[in-house]
């Protein structure tokens, strides 16, 4: 049409004009243009035209850049805060039950959050995480195929000028306790040796010295601040000064690093050079001893898989044909920050470890938060009869369904969110007690943003959760039926609700169960008889000269009132971990690789531990003569399950052949456990020898005067090696720590139970207090009726009943599975009993109908006259 | 003057033929607005024609409070004249 304005610019005004205000200016524009055209012709109306748009560009014209309608939500959504609040305040014990539990239910969640991020944080602080290494070592024994982190001492440095791919390559091995002095300043020690490279590899800060010199000289140690602050009073003044090393060498400090961080599975106070630790231990310079960990970097762009491969056969060469063609050993890599999490083998490749209590705690907390969740969702949904109305007037109103839905889903956030706080200040409150339960030192990240935000996640997640089926269940409400007078549940909603039920008893059966097996093993692996006498049984580290007068200390401690027997072994009973490589034996098939635990002892060893002798005899003083050196000796006494493998008919007085040398077997002791429970019993070789250097003094003392004994030893200890502290543990507490994580599992496992048992319990509290509620009127005609009151209790349980009765066979099966797979962990375990399901059912059942009773006795003893007069 | 009349065009047009001077719509709209927002004048929807293009018109009707303003106004407005002395006045139109 030709009477029509500039096309564009009404356009633009269109856009740009207030939507209430664009209909009838438009409508003044066109009118105002017409009349122009027809006065003045088209072109001089369309430039007026044009200026007037251009002036009505102006502030109260214009539409507000955020939109116009946010003020009507804005009103509805602190309608629904208003109107949530008001329910919370007014349904108070349904309230504190869903904000109980919830509550509960975060908390453990966010506790069980902050101790799987300290785990996952582990080791993965340093600057090349990606690229750092650690090389582990596959042995086919006997068939099987073990693996360990134990390498040979010079694996790095011949890894590290062999392999282009590998940029900076490090040996690191625990020390024992070393003691170090400064004038008369003495003090013990933990530490460690590391390569050269050892600083250019790992993020930690050194405060002094530099990363080419820190390990260089053999004469030098790096020690942390806490150590530099202990002897030279502060960490910068401490560098170029001197320390004395076991009373045998003075070390120049050539660098100080800050102390070691909580995250790091690294911890030592001071690190030697490996070229020093060469010196002191020889067998490190051979490649069929082996200990230390080869950590290494990788070059920028390296392929871990190509290098991997590369390095598969690496050690074979070494062998040098001589124990054994090496066909059995693989050398593989895994990524340094998994060492922690993932430091169990099967079957030669890493497989798990503590990784596994990361996932079963993570599936606690999210178990434990649906039990919550659950809870919410069955009483708000039951509530629902209380506020059809509420509903019915609203849907009258003209509300949608989805903004019904939005304001359920509001209250439950809202609810979540007052759970939230409550929990947040719970978790501060306990968290010093449960650093102390987990051995960690977690404190809550309130000044992390990213902590914040997964709480807000967890609030709206949980709200959501919470909120999503109350929230559509009660919004599809029929308004019509809704207000024609309260109405009867859909039976499918009814269903619902009890499958719901079903579900958190279920869970918790489960946990509990679970818990159950869990202490009943941890107690198992603390009590089991290991086949030899743990109690009572001091161990002594060799210090200083301490080898050497062995003797002269034998006699004067055995003398000493307390004391019942002396001897010394290379290691602990319960920690016996040096394998031999190249075992030998008539008629052995050549393909077959037995790898051996060895250690030597003393001839008084057998009777002191009680081990069971099965044939032979153990060593004796007179008939036997110790190898003077380190040396292996000519007796051994081996185990039963290695006489197994050798498969000798008659092996009293017949040879075995390791460490090259020829040995004749002088006795076979029965079977006892030397490591952890999670390992079964392997071969063992026990040695005869008189060695000089490392190992302990083992002391059993009479039970009750123990205390009397170790003082006298101290007093003997000092007179003969006055220059070091005297130290001792006790074998008993080492064969604990062995099942420190099982403890703290076992404990948190405990707690958590009770927690998600009580949260169940509260959602049932509050449903059957609903149920009585509900069932007022019909409990009322029933008794005037003539029912009895224990007639009306076992009408109204008899639901609940039913409902963990479902739970428990649902749950048992699986409990048993789970279970089942976690003890399949351990190769020594109890066995699943019916007793492991029996009382978490009996103690459910007992809780239940002690939680309903409550409420349903009120209803069954209520007058009748009082519920029927209301209609 | 517009009585009942009053709608955006009607009042530009009466402007620019009493005053003679003309109104930009921007302006006028902007006055209006304020006026209303004040509470001064109130509006209604009207009738859509064939010469807006089928856009109704948006008529305008002054409220008690506005005709309490508007005869505060005149009568200060009022007041002032009525003190300017009449000599002064003189002198301005003889010279």
């Amino acid at each position: 049409m030709i009477e029509n304005p500039p096309k564009f610019f009404l356009r633009f005004f269109r856009w740009y004009c207030h939507p209430k205000l664009v209909d009838h200016i438009e409508g003044d524009l066109i009118e105002v243009y017409r009349q122009r055209m027809k006065k003045s012709g088209r072109r001089k109306a369309d430039v007026k035209f044009i200026i007037d748009v251009l002036l009505l560009f102006r502030p109260s014209i214009v539409k507000p850049i955020e939109g116009y309608r946010n003020l009507n939500h804005y009103g509805m959504l602190k309608s629904y805060f208003k109107i949530g609040w008001r329910n919370i305040l007014r349904h108070k014990v349904y309230s504190f039950i869903n904000i109980g539990g919830l509550t509960i239910g975060m908390a453990v969640a966010l506790l069980i959050g902050l101790w799987s991020n300290d785990e996952l944080s582990i080791d993965s602080f340093h600057k090349n995480s990606d690229r750092l290494y650690t090389v582990y070592e596959t042995i086919l024994s006997d068939g099987r195929l073990d693996a360990s982190f134990s390498t040979p001492g010079l694996l790095a440095q011949e890894l590290k000028l062999s392999i282009p791919d590998v940029q900076y390559a490090c040996s690191y091995w625990m020390k024992s306790q070393s003691t170090f002095g400064v004038a008369d300043k003495v003090f013990k020690m933990d530490g460690a040796s590391a390569g050269e490279d050892f600083f250019k590899i790992f993020s930690f800060t050194l405060l002094q010295g530099t990363l080419e010199n820190a390990l260089t000289d053999p004469n030098s140690i790096a020690i942390s601040r806490k150590m530099a602050e202990s002897f030279f009073g502060n960490a910068d003044g401490a560098i170029g000064k001197s320390i004395r090393y076991e009373n045998s060498r003075d070390l120049m400090v050539s660098a100080v690093f800050e102390d070691i961080p909580e995250n790091s599975s690294l911890k030592f106070e001071f690190l030697t050079t490996w070229k020093l630790r060469i010196e002191e231990v020889d067998w490190l310079k051979d490649w069929i001893n082996r200990s230390p960990y080869t950590l290494i970097q990788l070059q920028p762009h390296s392929d871990p898989v190509q290098v991997e491969a590369k390095i598969k056969d690496f050690i074979r060469p070494y062998l040098g044909g001589k124990y054994g063609d090496g066909n059995h050993l693989e050398l593989g890599l895994l990524p340094f920050n998994e060492m922690y999490l993932h430091a169990t083998f099967s079957n030669g490749k890493p497989s798990g470890g503590r990784i596994e209590y990361v996932w079963l705690f993570g599936a606690v907390a999210v178990f434990t938060l649906l039990i919550a969740c659950i809870n919410f969702m069955n009483l708000s949904t039951a509530g629902s009869i209380k506020r059809s109305r509420e509903i019915g007037v609203r849907k009258v109103v003209g509300a949608v369904r989805s903004a019904l839905t939005g304001q359920f889903l509001i209250e439950a956030i809202l609810l979540a969110f007052l759970a939230m706080l409550i929990s947040l200040t719970l978790v501060a409150l306990f968290l010093p007690s449960f650093n102390s339960l987990t051995e960690k030192q977690i404190i809550l990240p309130i000044s992390n943003i990213k902590f914040w935000m997964i709480c807000i996640g967890l609030l709206l997640v949980t709200g959501l959760i919470a909120g999503s089926y109350p929230s559509f269940y009660l919004s599809s409400l029929n308004s019509i039926k809704v207000l024609k007078g309260p109405q009867k549940f859909s039976s499918r909603a009814a269903w619902f609700r009890k499958g719901l039920v079903v579900f958190q008893f279920a869970l918790s059966i489960i946990m509990m169960s679970g818990a159950l097996t869990i202490s009943r093993q941890t107690k198992y692996l603390q009590t089991k008889s290991l086949g030899y006498d743990r109690e009572n049984l001091i161990y002594l580290p060799f210090q200083g000269d301490l080898a050497r007068k062995y003797q002269v200390f034998k006699q004067e401690v055995s003398q000493l009132p307390g004391v019942q027997a002396v001897t010394r072994a290379t290691q602990r009973p319960s920690d016996i971990g040096s394998h031999v490589y190249d075992l030998d034996w008539d008629g052995k098939d050549p393909n077959v690789h037995v790898v051996s635990i060895h250690g030597a002892v003393d001839y008084d060893y057998f009777k002191m531990m009680k081990l069971q002798l099965a044939q032979g005899r153990i060593f004796s003083k007179e008939m036997d003569t110790p190898s003077p050196d380190d040396r292996t000796g000519e007796v051994v006494v081996i185990n039963e399950t290695l006489l197994k493998i050798i498969g000798y008919k008659d092996p009293i007085g017949r040879t075995i052949n390791s460490f090259g040398t020829k040995q004749r077997i002088v006795g076979v002791v029965k079977d006892f456990h030397l490591r952890s429970l999670h390992e079964p019993i392997e071969p063992l070789i026990l040695y005869f020898m008189n060695w000089q250097r490392w190992g302990n003094i083992l002391i059993k003392t009479e039970s009750g005067k123990t205390q009397e004994a170790l003082a006298g030893i101290e007093k003997v200890f000092k007179q003969l090696e006055p220059k070091f502290l005297f130290s001792y543990g006790f074998v008993d507490e080492e064969y604990q720590k062995l099942y420190e994580s099982e403890k703290i599992v076992a404990k948190l496992a405990d707690s958590f139970t009770i927690l998600a048992i009580f949260i169940s319990c509260l959602g049932l509290f509050g449903l059957s207090m609903f149920t009585a509620e509900q069932r007022t009127k019909e409990i009322g005609i029933r008794k005037t009726l003539g029912a009895s009151i224990a007639h009306i209790l076992s009408m109204l349980s008899v639901d609940f009943v039913s409902l963990i009765l479902l739970a428990i066979i649902l749950a048992m099966p699986l409990a048993y599975f789970i279970m089942q797979n976690w003890l399949s962990a351990y190769a020594y375990h109890v066995d699943i009993e019916w007793l492991s399901f029996a009382i978490p059912t009996a103690i459910i059942i007992v809780i239940a109908l002690l939680t309903i009773s409550f409420q349903l006795a009120k209803a069954a003893l209520a007058n009748p006259v009082s519920s029927l007069k209301s209609d | 003057m517009l009585n009942k009349e009053a709608y955006g065009v009607s009042i530009k047009d009466e402007i620019e033929a009493r005053l003679e001077r003309d109104v930009s719509m921007g302006a006028m709209h902007a006055s209006l607005i304020r006026l209303e927002d004040k509470g001064y004048i109130k509006s209604s929807n009207g009738e859509a024609t064939e010469e807006r293009a089928g856009r109704p018109r948006r008529y305008f009707e002054i409220t008690a409070l506005g005709k309490k303003a508007i005869a505060y106004s005149k009568s200060t407005r009022d007041q002032l004249w009525n003190a300017i002395p009449k000599v002064v006045l003189e002198i301005i139109s003889n010279g």
